[in-house]
């Protein structure tokens, strides 16, 4: 019989399906139980593009986080990342009746939906709508109004949204096999609440979670959500810029990039030359050092100055980020990765991964390909403590129906 | 008092005069298509030397080419008889046409009627004050090289004769089509395609715009010195179709589904729609479009309310392709050829007397080492396009790599006449011409040296006005490695900003690894 108190994180990503089971504890902390993963085949930049494969996946990945923590699992948290996903901020206004002063739980509801009377292409639904501010009758900085006098109410939401049908596909995959799927979250905004403590999050930080697929980023300042997107760019296309590049196959470009790669130019011996074992008995080739990090750096530099492009081009300054950059998912491992990050960005950068309160197994939350399966275990218990506790978890906004709109 | 008079169609442009030419059997098969698929507002005029195809149309305007020449048959695949059939029927095609501003050709090149005729028709028309477009069709490879050689031999006439030619490659159409499909539905495809080609630049002509668009601006889209069209057109409608409609016409075969966008350098976009329209779908529609294209790209937009669209709602994309650019893609593409400038064309053929040829290229070729070359011979030959399975150093049967046209054909006849066989010369060298001085076209192109690589280099050369020597043709072409984007080939692609980030980012980067 699945339990109820368990929470089961799960991510469809591109190199990893990945399960984690915990347990949210009352005082606010976690314990993990098991994580369960299982290569991952059939999902291209955090799409799904073969269904049946990507399935079967899900399926052994789930199995073998029930086998680890001996739960069985009845529901998961599910989180969606892809190129299609983009974000947006607005400002939603509502008049309070005449006859009542007071600002109230609907008055609340209706300023969000006000905030998302605008008009996103039509494929696409929303994924979340964070709050930013209250503003009452024009006045700054309003944490809570409910129960404040006043007769407008606005509010500044950050509206995520992405094309329907992909994520529904996700939550599909997931159905299948009778699980249900509690809610979706966008990958990053997953990974920002294990990488970010409250305190970071008031300072202001930017997340790059670089994963195999894609690469997504989200900027907190004063507490609240003030960009995110997601490039659907990732360590796949550092493999694939390695095969192509140094004219080997996939996976040995893949093993290469594991063992040797590495971001910083000018370190290696000059001609330094990597030898390849060979494995089926064909001669062994050499490549040199420098030719495979500049490849990797080349990426990787791309990569970065998009996001940071996007960035700049979304008002979002970078200069209030007092938490600097905090980069995690599997690229993060790369050596040197953060160097450069620290050059593009122009702000201190910390590789990291899972923070905070949680027992368990070491090895799951001491990696950073892991952040965002953890931090929708994270985001889970925030949403559903029922309390609104102070600092971030009130700032997220209550979700409209979303899941039920989709299925 | 002034009196206002009203065109009976409002938001039309009154006093446009369309006439569609159909030229040969798929020029017929074109013809029918834009006739089933409903086109108002213009002639169409079916024009074959086989009267049992002509007798088949659904055209209202039938001319029957070389009564005396073919007596009703086919030209069993001779342009040489096309040609004199179109010359014999000279005063009916010429009446045929006659008032009309804009006609389009479609036409079906490789075989007799079309090859032969096609240069010819478009030349009356260019007489008559008309701007001509010409839509053609590339045979399948598989048809022989026999064909395609008569094809491009004709495509570098019409060429010379029409404002526009697009270029639609049969080989390329058969790849949207789904592999199972019957070989009517890929054939219907291609004419579909032509069809759609055909009333997208009529409408965009027709539309009195919001924002209009007129035939300077196609052809300065379509002349700049570039090589290659793309074109897309798509319509839909329902709640979703701005994005529907952007997707489909990305979606069509000439456009690898906008990838090939990000290298263009100027960009038409007509957007139209029924009175339904809003401006925030054309927003969403042109947010979602500059995606696909980079920072630089002119964009050059029109926007049209037509009444007859609907609920429909019509997206048609046209650009052309630097030269060099192309060679990123092996995508289908177009081609297209910057029309000569407007020059008075010579009467009709006996006259040897110049015709426009692109005089971008003459230079070069001039410069190439030859002492004084008849100026005509040679513009035929290096008319930007004629580009044909490389002869071999040796040419043992003459027909297919004619490199001597005589002075008159040169004109318009795609046919040539070949007046002695002259070794051409090998890659690398341009040798000075061993034969008679003005015989040898110094074209080298290396054997193995794919059309479109072929094509790139002499047209980038030809941009520049640079004089070409083989030397620098072959470190251009070293930069043409075909684009590769590994696993990342068939999946969706991600362009940003205009990159395709699926190509490795050293290349695009242009550093060098090894």
């Amino acid at each position: 019989m699945p339990q109820d108190d368990f929470i089961v994180g799960l991510e469809i990503g591109t190199s990893k399906v990945c399960a984690v089971v915990a347990e949210g504890r009352p005082d606010g902390t976690i314990k993990i139980n098991g994580v369960g993963q299982a290569p991952s085949r059939g999902v291209r930049k955090g799409e799904i593009v073969d269904f049946e494969t990507a399935g079967k996946c899900v399926r052994e990945a789930l199995a073998d986080a029930e086998e680890k923590s001996d739960v069985m699992i009845g529901s998961v948290y599910l989180c969606v990342s892809g190129g299609h996903i983009e974000s947006f901020n607005n400002r939603g206004s509502v008049n309070i009746p005449e006859e009542r002063e007071e600002i109230c739980e609907d008055d609340f509801e209706d300023v969000q939906a006000a905030a998302r009377e605008v008009s996103i292409p039509a494929p696409n639904q929303f994924l979340h709508s964070i709050l930013q501010h209250y503003y009452v009758d024009g006045q700054d900085g309003v944490l809570n109004p409910i129960g404040m006098m006043g007769r407008t109410l606005e509010a500044d939401f950050h509206i995520i949204h992405g094309v329907g049908t992909r994520i529904k596909n996700s939550i599909r995959c997931v159905k299948e096999l009778d699980i249900e799927v509690e809610d979706v979250v966008f990958g990053p905004l997953a990974s920002a609440q294990v990488v970010l403590d409250v305190n970071q999050k008031n300072l202001g930080a930017l997340v790059v979670d670089m994963g195999a697929g894609t690469t997504g980023y989200v900027v907190y300042a004063d507490g609240a959500v003030k960009h995110s997107g997601c490039l659907g760019v990732g360590g796949d296309h550092i493999t694939n810029d390695i095969s192509l590049g140094l004219r080997i196959p996939m996976a040995r470009a893949e093993k290469l990039k594991l063992e040797e790669g590495a971001v910083r130019l000018g370190r290696a011996v000059p001609g330094e030359r990597i030898v390849l074992k060979d494995e089926t008995g064909f001669a062994g080739k050499e490549i040199e050092r420098e030719m495979l990090n500049t490849i990797i750096h080349c990426r990787v530099r791309e990569t970065f100055e998009l996001v940071k492009k996007r960035l700049d081009a979304s008002g979002a300054s970078m200069d209030f980020l007092g938490a600097g950059v905090q980069l995690t998912g599997g690229c993060s491992m790369l050596s040197g990765v953060d160097d450069l990050a620290q050059e593009i960005f122009g702000l201190p950068v910390h590789v990291t991964c899972v923070k905070g309160t949680m027992s368990g197994p070491t090895s799951a939350f001491e990696n950073p390909q892991y952040s965002s399966a953890i931090g929708l275990v994270k985001y889970a218990q925030a949403m559903t403590a029922g309390v609104r506790r102070p600092g971030f978890f009130r700032r997220i906004a209550r979700r409209l129906p979303f899941f039920n709109n989709l299925l | 008092m002034i009196a206002l008079p009203r065109s009976n169609t409002p938001g039309l442009h009154p006093e446009l005069v369309i006439k569609i030419i159909g030229l040969g059997g798929a020029g017929a098969n074109a013809l029918d298509r834009i006739q089933l698929d409903g086109f108002d507002g213009a002639e169409l005029i079916a024009m074959n030397t086989d009267s049992q195809s002509l007798a088949g149309s659904v055209a209202p305007v039938k001319v029957q080419l070389g009564r005396q020449t073919t007596r009703g048959l086919g030209t069993g695949g001779d342009p040489e008889l096309g040609y004199a059939a179109a010359e014999e029927a000279c005063d009916e095609v010429r009446s045929a046409i006659d008032g009309a501003s804009l006609v389009f050709v479609c036409v079906g090149l490789g075989g007799g009627s079309g090859s032969g005729a096609a240069p010819l028709v478009a030349n009356y028309a260019r007489q008559q004050g008309a701007l001509v477009v010409a839509f053609v069709t590339l045979p399948f490879t598989f048809e022989g090289r026999r064909r395609l050689a008569q094809a491009e031999e004709a495509l570098a006439s019409l060429r010379q004769q029409a404002d526009v030619v697009i270029c639609f490659e049969n080989d390329k159409m058969g790849d949207a089509v789904s592999p199972r499909a019957g070989i009517q539905e890929a054939f219907a495809a291609a004419d579909h395609t032509i069809s759609q080609s055909v009333r997208a630049v009529a409408a965009i002509l027709q539309r009195r715009g919001l924002i209009h668009a007129g035939l300077d601006e196609i052809t300065t889209i379509l002349r700049a010195q570039n090589a290659r069209c793309l074109f897309g057109v798509g319509e839909a409608d329902g709640d979703n179709r701005a994005h529907a409609a952007l997707e489909r016409a990305l979606r069509n075969p000439l456009m690898d589904r906008g990838r090939l966008l990000s290298d263009v350098s100027q960009l038409l976009v007509h957007v139209a729609g029924g009175p339904t329209m809003t401006l925030n779908e054309v927003t969403l529609l042109m947010e979602e479009l500059n995606r696909h294209i980079s920072d630089t790209t002119r964009l050059l937009f029109s926007t049209a309310v037509d009444p007859r669209l609907g609920n429909k709602m019509s997206v048609t994309i046209l650009s052309s392709l630097a030269a060099g650019a192309a060679e990123a893609a092996p995508a289908p593409v177009a081609r297209v050829v910057p029309a000569p400038a407007p020059i008075p064309v010579p009467a009709p053929v006996s006259a040897p007397v110049s015709v426009a040829a692109p005089p971008v290229i003459e230079p070069p070729l001039i410069q190439a080492e030859e002492p004084a070359p008849a100026p005509m011979v040679r513009r035929v030959r290096t008319a930007p396009a004629p580009i044909r399975p490389a002869p071999a150093p040796i040419p043992v049967e003459p027909e297919p790599e004619p490199e001597i046209i005589a002075p008159a054909a040169a004109l318009v006849r795609p046919a040539p006449i070949i007046t002695a066989p002259v070794p051409v010369p090998v890659p690398v060298a341009p040798a000075p011409a061993p034969a008679p001085a003005p015989t040898v076209a110094p074209v080298p192109e290396p054997a193995d040296e794919g059309k479109v690589a072929a094509k790139g280099p002499k047209t980038a050369a030809a941009a520049t006005g640079k004089p070409r020597t083989a030397r620098e043709e072959k470190q251009e072409q070293m930069q043409f490695e075909p684009v590769n984007r590994g696993r990342f080939e068939k999946s969706e692609p991600t362009i940003v900003d205009g990159q395709d980030l699926d190509i490795p980012a050293f290349m695009r980067m242009n550093v060098r690894v090894k």
